[in-house]
């Protein structure tokens, strides 16, 4: 150990120093400024979301029992998206994939509440694929067995690949304070399709 | 949640943290103070766009140097190339250190040892040692494992205590 009042001093004479006050009001304009323009950006999206929607959407509303699953802070939508090599039935309203690999995919709030690294999971979705057994409670969704575990403040819910698919477990991890909750997460994983690209991870 | 209610809470929150902020990012980006002003401004935006999960947070202020330390990060893989020359002369970078123990030469000595942190070992460093985080929270806002965080402690305290043993600080790593 070091010894803690040598190393605050020592970082104390960095941190403290003269600076000269901001007004937060500056902080306001600037937060204010970037919230207009995510709006404008949203609405831009939106509209493409739409036409997508039109051209994407029928066939998956028609295969889904809603086309529509409400959490507390997240929206779901019949919108098909893909993070190659796999397939959403279901587009969670203001998440983007960030990442995607053979064996896991991350998708992040578009607030930029979250670091720009896929590979860094905190306060994001993360699918992954591999092999290892499913653990936790157990229960059925629409004739599919998930199993949902709970570590810190994520919850992980896995499931088999359905027949066609290639063998093994999709997970979602998924952060409990953003909203996100286990009926729509149990929905948004059901409508995971694994590709013939995709390849087990290490888990 | 309506914008003026939401403007008020984040001008509370900022006048009250926003010093806070500032000298952790200071730690952050080694005495670079343009930097660590950069840092503070994003992550206040990004507060201010996020601020109902802000409000549901346990604690908005480790939301708040959660949210500071991922913005350094990005921004320090952003800026690396660029600041690798400024940062070679972190003591010219700062301003004058302030109270009654103010100390120019430890300045100078701990800012070209942090500065030759590489960014995740200088976050483990302030994470662990400024804000007192024990080693799971640390991994938690790292995004990395425990044994990463003990291992890039064990080396930036080392490194530490090698450039610091001059001023006889008693720096005792084990």
């Amino acid at each position: 150990m070091v010894p803690h009042d040598a190393l605050t001093r020592a970082l104390q004479s960095v941190a403290d120093v003269e600076r000269r006050e901001v007004d937060p009001a500056d902080d306001l304009a600037r937060a204010r400024s970037a919230s207009r323009r995510r709006t404008r950006r949203r609405l831009r999206l939106g509209l493409t979301g739409v036409t997508a929607a039109v051209v994407l959407g029928l066939g998956a509303s028609a295969l889904l029992p809603a086309d529509r699953v409400e959490s507390p802070g997240v929206e779901l939508v019949a919108e098909r998206f893909e993070a190659t090599p796999y397939t959403f039935d279901l587009t969670p309203r203001g998440w983007s994939v960030q990442g995607q690999r053979p064996s896991a995919v991350t998708i992040a709030p578009d607030d930029g509440s979250t670091s720009g690294n896929p590979d860094d999971f905190v306060g994001k979705l993360v699918i992954l694929f591999d092999t290892n057994p499913p653990d936790g409670r157990e229960i059925q969704r629409d004739g599919r067995d998930f199993w949902v575990s709970r570590d810190s403040d994520y919850t992980t819910l896995a499931t088999a690949t359905r027949g066609s698919e290639p063998s093994g477990v999709v997970r979602i991890q998924y952060p409990e304070d953003t909203g996100w909750d286990l009926g729509a997460m149990v929905a948004f994983l059901g409508s995971v399709h694994v590709g013939p690209g995709a390849r087990h991870g290490f888990g | 949640m309506r914008d003026d209610e939401r403007s008020t809470e984040f001008v509370a929150f900022t006048r009250a943290h926003r010093p806070d902020l500032v000298r952790t990012a200071a730690l952050l980006c080694a005495g670079d103070e343009a930097f660590a002003e950069d840092v503070v401004q994003t992550t206040l935006t990004r507060l201010y766009l996020a601020w109902p999960r802000v409000r549901r947070a346990d604690s908005a202020l480790a939301y708040a140097r959660r949210s500071l330390t991922h913005a350094f990060i990005d921004e320090a893989r952003r800026a690396h190339r660029r600041r690798e020359t400024t940062m070679a002369e972190p003591a010219a970078a700062g301003s004058e250190p302030v109270g009654p123990e103010a100390d120019p030469a430890l300045r100078e000595v701990v800012l070209a040892a942090l500065a030759a942190l590489g960014p995740r070992q200088r976050a483990v460093v302030v994470l662990r040692h400024w804000h007192d985080l024990d080693v799971a929270e640390t991994a938690r806002i790292l995004g990395c494992s425990p044994g990463t965080v003990k291992s890039q402690n064990a080396r930036a305290l080392a490194h530490l205590r090698e450039h610091l043993g001059a001023l006889d600080l008693a720096l005792e790593v084990c």
